[in-house]
Formats: structure tokens, C-alpha cells, sequence
């Protein structure tokens, strides 16, 4: 069988890479520029850019503290969601009674959509005195279906020896987790926190129901907030949207490669 | 040893240590330019300087415009506003008999910042 030169697969990747970064393009230089997004004809190359933009998105609303709310509410989220996550995942590795069924449980549980349950989320929420709280604002979030179970793929794929060699020196379950699994799963880990880190970030509609205290909103919440202090808002708008989305590019930037591997391991035997 | 070195020298804590040491930095020059410093010169529509006229710091409200302060030109036509605690103010010239000038923002990098504008404002509009 003749083998596809390297060379055209990554100029067919340069092309798709290129198509998909357009948007990106449009968003940057739409905030440097402010020029209307209908303009025709449209221009590629942004004219007189500069950065008064995002001066005004500073100043003009309590960015700072919209920015430190969604931080903080985020590092509770990655936090918790390592450790629930870890420990879920693991316990879902080893046999036990009822294994299938909670499985089952959790995967049934994927096809509700949040919004299904935010009802009930907020009556817990209000029952323990969490609204207006970054607490309350990280309780939903605190652990994710999907990365339970690529932490569960990842201990898989750990050798059962390992472990079994650490059981027999007497070493506690807890620490199996903490001092062989998990040093092992930086994939796993890498995959969750940035999925909890974009979810969370991106989250609007929960914040928008338990916060009504100005100084405790988070980023998307600050959005619609912006679009309501904001006359002329094309250039400032998307000013907002690359200070909103540049942690996200950063962390995952970050993490990337361990993400990948994180999402792709478990899907192939051997 | 080996854990420090990790997690002291990996792309993430770099990153974020340059990133770091750039808004640092940032913020020292703005500590030392926010004296709210906005000075400039009001012209007649012959170019020549206008003594007297009086300059309005104005502030773009979602509505219009809000006065902030105002203070009147010298001998030579020069004005200046001390703590103007703004990072778009407007600037409004007037004389009586002379005209106004057009309303004209200032941009500028931070709030306070100092400002000497190179082009001065014209009376060119009665």
C-alpha cells in the first residue's frame, strides 16, 4: 500500500487550521479595530489598530472583580473535581456489588441536561445558605460524569501489580490513589482540569440564578451586564470576549498534549 | 528536589512568571506616570493662542456628557488639569466672541495617566 507523503498531510492541515483560526482572526481583530461586523467589504487587515478597547472593558465595568469571582469559583471547581473525580474513578475500578448498575447510573445520568435539574439545585443551594457564595456558585460543578470515567480509563490502565505489590506492603487504598495512580494519570488529571476549568469559566446559567449580588458575578454573567452599560459596543464587546477567552486559550495551551492523551487513552488496546 | 525543579521550571509556571513580571512592570510605570496630569493649548481660528478661554474636562456618560471640572487658559493659551482621574475624558474649549472648539476625547493608557496633547484645541465654531 503506498503511503500519503507527510508533507500534503500537513499542508491539508495548515489549510483546516487556517479555516478554523478565521473566527479567532475576526474576534481580535475586530476588538483592536472596532469596525463593524456587517462593513462591506470586509477587511482582512484591521485599520489604525489599538488597545483602547480593552482599556475601556477595564474601566468601565468592575472587570478585575468579575475576573477574581470566575477565578475563584474555578480553582474551587478544579479542586474538588480532582479530588471527587479521582476518588470515584478509582472506586469504579475495582469489582464490587452493583458495579454495573451504578455505571449504568452515571451514563443515564449523562443524557440529563442540566438545565432539567436546576430546580432542585437551586432549593439544595438555598437550604444550605449557599446563594450569593462562591460555594454555591461551585457546587454543581464539583464533579463531572465524563471525567469520572476518564479517570476510571486511566486507572485501568495502570498495571494491576502495581497496585497489588502496594497492597500486600500494607499501603492504605487512600494512598494507592494519591502516591501511585495519580502520578501515573497526568493525562487524566491535565483532562480535567480543563474541562472543569472551561465549563465552569463558561457557565452562565447557574451564576445567573444564585447570584443577585453584583460584587459575586462571574465572567458571562459581566457579559450581559457590559451589553447593558455599553453604547457603542462592537469594538469593546469583543474586547470583552478575547479577555474572557485568553485564560482558556492559556490553560489549555497548557495542558494540551496530557489532554489529548488523556481523551485518547482507553480507546485503543495494547 | 527533583518535585521543585518540576514544578518550578515547566511552561506553565514560566508562563505565568513572565506574565507576572510584565504586569509588574506595567504597574510600576503606571505608578509613575499617574499624576492626572492633562495639559494643552487652546488656538483661535487664526492659530494664534487664545488667553482666557475656558476648558471643560467632560466625562461620556451613556446619555451625553458629564462635567467634570473646568479651568480657563493663560497668557500663552495653556491649560492644565491636575488628578482628571479619567481614561477617556473629552475636552471642551469656549470663548466668548472667539467660538468653541469640537468636543475632543483624549485616550489614554490608564486612568491618570499624564498627558501633554501635541495638537492644540481649535476655536473654530460659534
Amino acid at each position: 500500500m503506498q503511503r500519503v507523503p507527510r508533507w500534503s498531510i500537513h499542508l491539508a492541515l495548515v489549510v483546516i487550521c487556517f479555516f478554523m483560526l478565521i473566527p479567532f482572526y475576526w474576534v481580535l481583530k475586530t476588538s483592536v479595530a472596532g469596525e463593524n461586523i456587517f462593513a462591506y467589504p470586509p477587511s482582512l487587515v484591521p485599520k489604525d489598530p489599538h488597545p483602547f478597547y480593552f482599556i475601556d472593558v477595564w474601566y468601565d465595568i468592575p472587570f478585575a472583580r468579575f475576573f477574581l469571582n470566575s477565578v475563584v469559583v474555578v480553582t474551587i471547581v478544579i479542586v474538588l473535581n480532582l479530588v471527587f473525580n479521582a476518588m470515584a474513578g478509582y472506586a469504579l475500578t475495582r469489582d464490587f456489588a452493583g458495579k454495573k448498575a451504578i455505571l449504568f447510573v452515571l451514563l443515564s445520568c449523562m443524557m440529563i441536561p442540566f438545565q432539567a435539574t436546576i430546580i432542585p439545585a437551586y432549593l439544595i443551594t438555598a437550604k444550605m445558605g449557599l446563594l450569593n457564595t462562591y460555594l454555591g456558585l461551585a457546587l454543581p460543578e464539583v464533579s463531572h460524569i465524563i471525567c469520572i470515567l476518564v479517570f476510571k480509563a486511566n486507572f485501568e490502565a495502570v498495571p494491576k501489580s502495581l497496585v497489588e505489590a502496594a497492597r500486600i506492603d500494607g499501603v492504605p487504598e487512600w494512598k494507592i490513589v494519591y502516591k501511585i495512580m495519580l502520578p501515573l494519570s497526568k493525562p487524566a488529571i491535565a483532562t480535567n482540569i480543563v474541562f472543569s476549568f472551561v465549563w465552569t469559566w463558561n457557565h452562565f446559567l447557574w451564576p445567573l440564578i444564585i447570584i443577585s449580588d453584583q460584587d459575586m458575578q462571574t465572567l458571562p454573567l459581566g457579559l450581559s451586564y457590559f451589553l447593558s452599560y455599553f453604547e457603542d459596543t462592537t469594538g469593546a464587546l469583543y474586547a470583552f470576549c478575547v479577555m474572557v477567552l485568553a485564560p482558556t486559550v492559556f490553560v489549555f495551551l497548557m495542558v494540551q498534549r496530557q489532554f489529548i492523551q488523556g481523551l485518547t487513552s482507553g480507546s485503543t488496546k495494547g | 528536589m527533583d518535585l521543585l525543579r518540576a514544578l518550578l521550571f515547566n511552561r506553565a509556571t514560566l508562563s505565568l512568571a513572565a506574565l507576572a513580571v510584565a504586569v509588574g512592570l506595567w504597574n510600576v510605570y503606571v505608578a509613575a506616570h499617574d499624576d492626572g496630569l492633562l495639559a494643552g493649548r487652546v488656538v483661535g481660528p487664526d492659530g494664534r493662542p487664545v488667553a482666557g478661554a475656558k476648558v471643560t474636562l467632560l466625562q461620556q456618560i451613556l446619555v451625553g456628557y458629564e462635567r467634570i471640572e473646568s479651568t480657563t487658559t493663560d497668557g500663552r493659551g495653556a491649560f492644565r488639569f491636575t488628578r482628571h482621574n479619567q481614561h477617556k475624558p473629552v475636552l471642551l474649549a469656549e470663548k466668548d466672541g472667539v467660538g468653541a472648539s469640537a468636543r475632543t476625547p483624549v485616550r489614554l493608557y490608564f486612568r491618570n495617566q499624564n498627558r501633554v496633547l501635541a495638537q492644540p484645541l481649535r476655536l473654530d465654531r460659534n
